[in-house]
């Protein structure tokens, strides 16, 4: 249950978080000016510690904070949100390289073939794909292992919002040494598989 | 392009598929989720550690079905300071002087001490300070401030503002000490565990309660550590229960009944067995027509 429930959480992040950060680093490889200052800070950003996203968006979920109304407050659905705010820097600023290196062998070309700017773009996305799925997986590895925010605004409740980093925590503070490590060690094989079965989907794609 | 076409399509279909999957996950894990009353409570780490709430929940939850307690393990600052916010119902601390300042503060309402136990000074069986002999508990703290001055012993902090933390606080300040900053006196900032680890790795003394201690002595994780001092006055550990006022509805009459529960009889019968067979001692005492001698002792801890 509780590995389900991660992967959902941190999958849900990711989904989310790509719907726009992918734009985001379109954006910025169509517009030199504003990526030359925007992504070192998102370079930067990659690592912000996990910790202060969580208390940012616990005072802001909080029932005495401005979202408060909204009842995220310890769901899952407050982690998710969190999780695809940690992963934001991480996918654009990786996507942009990627992007930023294809348009400018191939978006170039198509566009000199005649291709028009949404054609080109098309192509950009197309050349560029394997390097955005790796993206994903990192991002992916980096939601799921995660403990600062999910224990900030999900509030490590069992059965709702425990996740598998905060059940380690816990059982770490429970003296419970083995099977923190049991479930250190499903973590990792979870996050690797995953990354392997992106992998495999992009080679069936490209055939 | 029209292969570029028909390959977008795909993938367009494929990620329509994903994010479809996961609202339906979403709102089917909702669905089952929210029949229930949720009682958010906000308690100390090491009291839930221990697996005692859970236990208590569970058998509050076989005689009233449509309700789930909610907890939320953090420090007893942070849990009060979560109240204080109104992110919880209801909470469970050990911390009287912390607790007291949010009673004035108007966070908590109604509260009743529900357990105790005590605190043990730990350390290296050769007890450089002589810490087994001191007549107080100021007395230790005083002696092992002298040796730790002396470099012949180290003394290991909590440092995260827990109910342990605090307690320990206020016995240097009773002993009209400042160990802070001294080059013996190292702060972890984390858990007791983690805390009693390091305390083993040096061979230095710390404050812990006696169900981490316990714990850990058992699995045999602390070879090193051994209790030096420990008495029923001064070292008592005492864990109360609060409603918090901003709670209502629903939530709260559930929080309220749970509260009579743990402080009922069935619940302290419950408290006082609890995994005494493991560890062959009691891990809390149930207040037991103790509650005159307790809310004196607490007065007096909650004014540090």
């Amino acid at each position: 249950m509780i590995i389900l429930r991660t992967l959902w959480i941190s999958g849900t992040a990711v989904v989310l978080s790509l719907l726009w950060s992918l734009p985001l680093a379109y954006l910025l490889s169509r517009k030199p000016g504003l990526a030359k200052i925007m992504v070192p800070v998102f370079d930067a950003l990659i690592g912000v510690p996990t910790v202060l996203i969580g208390l940012v968006l616990y005072m802001l979920f909080s029932s005495r904070g401005p979202l408060g109304f909204l009842g995220l407050l310890y769901t899952p659905y407050a982690i998710i949100i969190g999780e695809a705010i940690l992963v934001t820097p991480l996918i654009t600023s990786t996507t942009y390289h990627v992007l930023n290196n294809v348009i400018n062998t191939y978006g170039e070309l198509a566009l000199t073939l005649g291709a028009t700017d949404k054609q080109a773009m098309m192509v950009a996305l197309r050349e560029g794909l394997p390097g955005v799925l790796a993206s994903t997986a990192m991002a992916f590895s980096r939601a799921s292992g995660e403990l600062g925010i999910a224990l900030m605004v999900g509030g490590n409740i069992k059965g709702y919002t425990r996740v598998m980093t905060t059940a380690i925590a816990l059982e770490v503070s429970r003296g419970e040494f083995e099977s923190a490590i049991m479930l250190g060690v499903v973590l990792v094989i979870i996050v690797v598989s995953t990354s392997i079965a992106i992998r495999f989907l992009q080679r069936k794609v490209y055939g | 392009m029209a292969v570029l076409g028909v390959y977008m399509n795909k993938i367009i279909v494929a990620v329509l598929t994903v994010i479809i999957a996961v609202v339906l996950a979403s709102v089917l894990y909702v669905g089952y989720y929210s029949r229930e009353i949720h009682v958010r409570v906000a308690t100390t780490t090491s009291l839930y550690a221990t697996g005692l709430l859970d236990y208590l929940a569970e058998a509050f939850e076989e005689k009233r079905s449509g309700v789930v307690f909610d907890f939320i393990p953090v420090g007893s600052g942070e849990a009060l300071r979560r109240a204080a916010n109104g992110d919880a119902c209801m909470v469970f601390v050990h911390a009287p002087s912390l607790e007291k300042k949010y009673i004035e503060q108007g966070v908590l309402d109604e509260g009743h001490i529900f357990a105790y136990n005590y605190f043990v000074i730990v350390g290296p069986s050769s007890d450089p300070a002589n810490v087994s002999r001191a007549s107080s508990v100021i007395e230790a703290f005083k002696r092992i401030y002298r040796v730790g001055e002396e470099g012949k012993a180290l003394f290991i902090s909590r440092g995260d503002n827990s109910g342990t933390h605090v307690r320990e606080l206020s016995i240097w300040a009773r002993a009209g000490l400042n160990p802070r900053g001294r080059s013996w006196y190292l702060e972890t900032g984390s858990g007791m565990g983690e805390t009693l680890l390091v305390a083993n790795e040096k061979k230095a003394y710390t404050l812990s309660d006696i169900g981490t201690y316990l714990k850990y002595k058992k699995d045999g994780r602390i070879p090193y550590l051994t209790i030096l001092y420990t008495n029923d006055s001064e070292l008592i550990n005492i864990y109360s229960v609060y409603i918090v006022k901003s709670c209502s509805g629903s939530e709260r009459k559930m929080a309220e009944e749970f509260m009579k529960f743990v402080i009922g009889e069935v619940g302290q019968k419950l408290i006082s067995e609890y995994k005494v067979k493991e560890y062959g001692v009691r891990l809390f005492n149930p207040v037991n027509g103790r509650l005159e001698l307790l809310r004196s002792l607490w007065v007096k801890l909650s004014e540090g």
